[in-house]
């Protein structure tokens, strides 16, 4: 035998020998006719038993944690073909075929999922079933978000936004610190116009190019030469509010969470796409006063936002002692969009009726609800683990006249904050740092049409184990009903560009300029 | 055989003397070291870019400088790989064994781990080019279009896996097919054709800029370290070695011609062979004893000792420490490690000022927001229970840094402190997919799955009960870091040993005895030495007595302040440089010395 035949040989048997052990390590089907009934449902990661879930929505890939060497995890419901998984570890991964297939011919009924586990000597045993509820309504196709380290002051790690179809495990970069090639600085405050990818601004800092906004819309992406902070847009898109402020960053030496900070001073002004300019209003930056984290109402005509009165003189520069005693209130200011003019600023709710804080109002895309976040002081809930959500009906209250409010019972024990409607307002996404610590997650919740929320999901991952070891957190989600225009490269060379557009900022700014921010900081050397 | 004795030391070096451990150890000295884990995101993170796969090849190997014998045989094998390839294309492109310039290589790579720069990553790159030359000059080349189109693909496979470090394989490609060759048409448009190749992967391949593909791999200027001149020099002299080494060839070969028209085959023959047999053994010799001159001449043992220090004092190996200091009393890094190592062996107290003191060595004061003073910090915030502070530094130093293992390791200790099993479950999940630190990572996991709040640990029990309870902003601690610990625990040893080290430093004996009631709740079975010495100064000062329940100044301590004063009050009036040497000699480890001069540790 010549030696080529031999070597062919040999490698076609390794191939072989390769493959035959890699269907034998996939669990084999096999029949599961005797049984031991196990009296509770199996605990599984993450825990997806009595929740809700859109009919388009990924995976849920799960962790069996039970004892055993073979599992076999079987998914049904009313209508279709049941799926069965056979594993061999505790792993399970849907085919994600077959899981799409079921869930659509499923809307509105449960979903049913039985897992048996066997040992080595001894025989299946069965648990009790676990069920999901299958809504009506789809989520928004995309979810948008930053990933980061849970970062102290700089922020040279690897950081960007990414956009994750919810249908799937795919994610894309939209823009990142790689791409853009800044050795230092941060991409956040990603907004959309109702949801919309094709009408975004996204917060550039770097230590290379400055501040600066990158605007998509459909016909171009440009750099405007002005921070925005906190944004709401118009649901017009013919303005875009946003939050001007000095930030003081600093840290806890027995807190809980070491991180923290506050506003020095913040006004809210507003970005006239038409005019290119930058306006505001005295019913938005009071000079006694700190506002911030601007929301449009659906249909445009109120403005919501936190305001709370500034215990300090207006040029502090250091920490200052009250800072724990700032309670943010919830105000809103009538607009009039076509003739660019504001109305009277009136409250809506008062710290000193809730005792807390009130952060981050949104409203639902129909106008209904409002979800906002309250916590024991300060306007940057995410790092208190004191903040909570809580729903307003707003429809309730122009009908009484009186503006009540409730906790969402999917509040946990830790910080829950930016939270974001999907665009036919059924579900929230929210980021949580129940499961992980310091480590956000994003969740997704249904809410239906008296505003309870229902017990969220982790957003999905092919690895079920995923969460349990990445270190970045994924904050600031938003539904898109779309993949975004301009991604990555296309971003990235915007940012690096020399083009940019200038933006007339009035001189008449109650507040001046935003101080260089903290996070460029060197190391002393 | 002289050459693997050459490749044997190199080993022997990398391994007994640089110690490879120390640069996976990092100690802030290195600011690219890479991570790795076992999982499939990483993977698809790390290669799904220019330079990627090889990037990724040598994360993987990097990690094997933990182990100090196996990073040295990595390092070492690299070395020889280079050797070998740059060997092999001179002989296959030129006919000639021209074994010293091989031997440059090796000798220009010892030189950086000398250095303790970090260029593993980048030589992967170069060897990676160095190997696709070799694949290049293989493939028969009879036609220009085909020679063309090999360089092509292959120029465009290597950009895609080993990102900048490409332009070394166009540049040999390019300088062979121009002047060795004589294609000057071919070898014109592989150099032209570079940016080409270059321009296919960032569009078509990973839809990134031009400029990305280059990042990777062509070393530049980084602002903060410390190796830069070094590290330039080293790596770009590599690069050009091969290169000019060809055009050099091509001179020598050009001028030979013109001058010699007429040569006696038999004479050039015999030449030859001896010049190869003299060649195949002096080069290796030159190359040990350049090897030796480089080792001698620029091997960093300062900074070997720091980040040495940094490490012993990582892993709880005082005594090393100790030994060290007295060698390096000046450095404020080495003192602050020397003190944590003092207070660890129970000697603070009694052997403080026997050692070279400086008040900035105790807490780094000056460096708290530097990544040499945080990386030294973190381990002593955690020992005296400042555990958020501890956080604040190694979340700084991991954004900065990277995911090293050390940063995991202390956040998951961190977390589990504070009671946050869940974010340390995290820490420990990432390193649970590390190649080394898997072991450790996942015993307290199983600890946490048992236990998990950790009640039953004595040691986690033991720093949570330390932790402060008075909350501060970071920019307002001064002395409160301590006396916020002593307020929640007021057994705290460390808190209250180093606030007293603080005022004995500063020399603010006032307060020093204001704590001293303190000392009933420890269990010291006399007063410590140092502290008689200071109550002893401070009575003599301000003729006030100092009474401590239930304890007594030794009459030992009495006798040595009374000779002290005798010697510089009476014999030599209080004239320091005078009483210098006389006081140095018998009482340089005293803290009466230290008050009165400052330095310490002079005891002859």
């Amino acid at each position: 035998m010549s030696r080529r035949l031999i070597i062919s040989v040999l490698v076609l048997f390794e191939i072989l020998l390769s493959a035959a052990l890699m269907v034998g390590w996939r669990g084999q089907t096999v029949a599961i006719d005797k049984y031991d009934v196990v009296d509770r449902p199996a605990r599984i990661y993450p825990d997806y038993g009595s929740t809700v879930i859109p009919p388009n929505i990924a995976p849920l890939n799960f962790m069996i944690k039970e004892e055993g060497a073979y599992y076999c995890a079987k998914i049904s419901s009313v209508n279709g073909r049941p799926i069965e998984v056979f594993s061999k570890s505790a792993r399970i991964q849907i085919p994600e075929d077959r899981w799409h297939e079921l869930l659509e011919k499923n809307r509105g009924n449960e979903l049913s999922i039985d897992i048996f586990a066997r040992g080595e000597n001894r025989g299946w045993s069965r648990f009790g079933t676990i069920t999901i509820k299958i809504a009506n309504e789809d989520i928004d196709g995309y979810l948008v978000y930053r990933r980061m380290h849970p970062t102290h002051v700089l922020m040279r790690g690897r950081l960007g936004i990414f956009q994750r179809n919810l249908g799937n495990f795919d994610e894309k970069v939209v823009l990142d610190n790689r791409r853009s090639r800044y050795t230092a600085g941060c991409v956040n405050c990603h907004t959309f116009c109702n949801n919309r990818p094709d009408k975004v601004l996204i917060g550039v800092r770097t230590r290379e190019e400055g501040d600066n906004t990158l605007l998509i819309e459909p016909d171009a992406v440009n750099k405007l030469k002005v921070k925005f902070g906190y944004t709401s847009w118009h649901p017009s898109g013919k303005q875009a509010t946003y939050v001007v402020s000095r930030m003081f960053l600093f840290f806890h030496t027995a807190h809980f969470e070491a991180r923290d900070t506050m506003d020095l001073d913040s006004m809210l002004t507003y970005y006239v796409a038409d005019a290119n300019n930058v306006r505001t209003s005295p019913g938005i930056s009071v000079k006694e006063r700190l506002e911030t984290w601007p929301a449009w109402s659906a249909d445009g005509k109120y403005l919501y936002f936190c305001s709370a009165p500034m215990l300090w003189p207006d040029q502090t520069k250091t920490l200052p002692k009250e800072y724990g005693d700032v309670k943010y209130d919830l105000f809103r200011i009538s607009y009039d969009v076509e003739n660019d003019k504001w109305g009277q600023a009136e409250p809506v709710l008062l710290a000193k009726d809730t005792g807390l804080s009130i952060t981050m109002p949104r409203i639902s895309p129909d106008g209904r609800w409002l979800i906002f976040c309250m916590c024991e002081y300060g306007s940057f809930s995410p790092w208190q683990p004191s903040s909570d959500m809580f729903i307003m009906d707003l429809k309730a209250a122009e009908q009484t006249g009186r503006y009540e409010y409730r906790r969402l019972d999917i509040d946990s024990d830790k910080a829950e904050s930016w939270h974001s409607w999907s665009s036919n307002s059924r579900w929230i996404v929210f980021s949580s740092k129940r499961e992980h610590g310091i480590f956000t997650r994003s969740y997704l919740s249904y809410v239906d049409e008296n505003g309870k929320a229902y017990k969220p999901i982790v957003l999905p991952q092919k690895d079920p184990e995923f969460y349990s070891y990445t270190l970045e957190t994924f904050n600031t989600p938003e539904f898109v009903t779309g993949p975004v225009i301009a991604t990555g490269e296309q971003l990235a060379r915007v940012v690096r560009g020399a083009a940019a557009i200038s933006v007339e900022i009035p001189k008449t700014m109650a507040t001046p300029k935003p101080e260089k921010s903290q996070e460029w900081q060197e190391f002393k050397q | 055989m002289l050459t693997l004795l050459f490749f044997l030391l190199y080993f022997l070096y990398l391994w007994l003397v640089i110690d490879l451990r120390l640069i996976y150890h990092n100690g802030g000295a290195i600011l690219n070291f890479p991570v790795f884990y076992l999982e499939w995101e990483y993977f698809c993170q790390t290669v799904f870019w220019p330079g990627g796969l090889v990037g990724y090849v040598s994360a993987f190997f990097a990690q094997f400088f933990s182990i100090g014998w196996a990073g040295a045989l990595v390092a070492t094998v690299q070395a020889w790989l280079i050797w070998l390839c740059i060997g092999a294309i001179i002989r296959i492109t030129s006919g000639r064994k021209l074994m010293r310039v091989s031997f440059v290589a090796p000798i220009l790579i010892l030189l950086l781990y000398c250095r303790y720069i970090y260029q593993f990553n980048v030589l992967m790159g170069a060897l990676t080019a160095l190997g696709f030359v070799c694949l290049y000059l293989k493939i028969p080349s009879r036609s220009n279009l085909v020679s063309f189109l090999a360089f092509l693909v292959l120029s465009v496979i290597l950009y895609a896996i080993a990102g900048g470090a490409a332009i070394l394989f166009v540049a040999i490609c390019g300088v062979y097919e121009l002047f060795l060759k004589r294609r000057l048409v071919l070898g014109l448009t592989f150099l032209l054709s570079a940016p080409i190749a270059a321009y296919i992967v960032s569009l078509a391949v990973f839809n990134i800029s031009l400029i990305s593909v280059f990042n990777n791999f062509i070393p530049r200027y980084q602002k903060g370290d410390i190796g830069n001149v070094f590290r330039l020099t080293a790596v770009y002299a590599l690069y050009l070695l091969l290169p000019l080494t060809l055009v050099c060839l091509w001179l020598v070969e050009t001028l030979r011609k013109r001058m010699s028209r007429v040569v006696l085959h038999g004479q050039r023959g015999a030449a030859s062979t001896f010049e190869s047999k003299v060649a195949r053994m002096y080069a290796p010799f030159l190359a040990i004893i350049a090897g030796m001159l480089v080792a001698y001449f620029y091997h960093n043992s300062v900074l070997k000792t720091q980040i040495e220090v940094n490490y012993w004092s990582s892993n709880g190996m005082w005594p090393q420490i100790i030994e060290v200091y007295t060698q390096n009393p000046r450095n404020k890094f080495i003192n602050h490690a020397a003190d944590r190592a003092l207070f660890h062996t129970g000697r603070l107290t009694q052997d403080m000022f026997a050692y070279g003191q400086q008040p900035d060595g105790l807490m780094l004061t000056s460096e708290t927001a530097t990544p040499l003073g945080m990386w030294r910090l973190f381990d002593t915030y955690i020992d005296l229970g400042q555990v958020n502070l501890a956080q604040h530094s190694l979340a700084m130093l991991m954004d900065m840094y990277g995911e090293l293992p050390i940063f995991l390791k202390r956040l998951a200790l961190v977390n589990m402190i504070k009671g946050d099993t869940s974010a340390a479950r995290v820490y420990l999940g990432a390193l649970s997919r590390t190649l080394f630190e898997a072991g450790w990572a996942k015993g307290w996991l199983e600890k946490i799955e048992r236990d998990p709040n950790l009640s039953t640990d004595e040691e986690i029990q033991r720093l949570r009960s330390m932790m402060p309870a008075t909350d501060r902003d970071f920019s307002s601690l001064n002395e409160n870091i301590f006396f916020d610990l002593l307020e929640r625990n007021r057994h705290n040893r460390m808190a209250f040993e180093y606030i007293e080290a603080f005022y004995l430093l500063t020399n603010q004996l006032e307060k020093f005895v204001g704590m001293l009631d303190r000392l009933n709740d420890f269990d010291y079975d006399r007063i410590p030495r140092v502290y008689e010495e200071a109550m002893l100064l401070y009575s003599y000062n301000t003729k006030k007595k100092v009474e401590v329940p239930g304890r007594e100044i030794s009459k030992e301590s009495q006798e040595r302040f009374g000779g002290f004063t005798m010697v510089y009050t009476e014999r030599y009036k209080k004239n320091k440089p005078a009483a210098y040497n006389e006081l140095a000699k018998d009482y340089g480890d005293s803290y009466f010395f230290y008050y009165v001069y400052g330095p310490a540790g002079m005891k002859k």
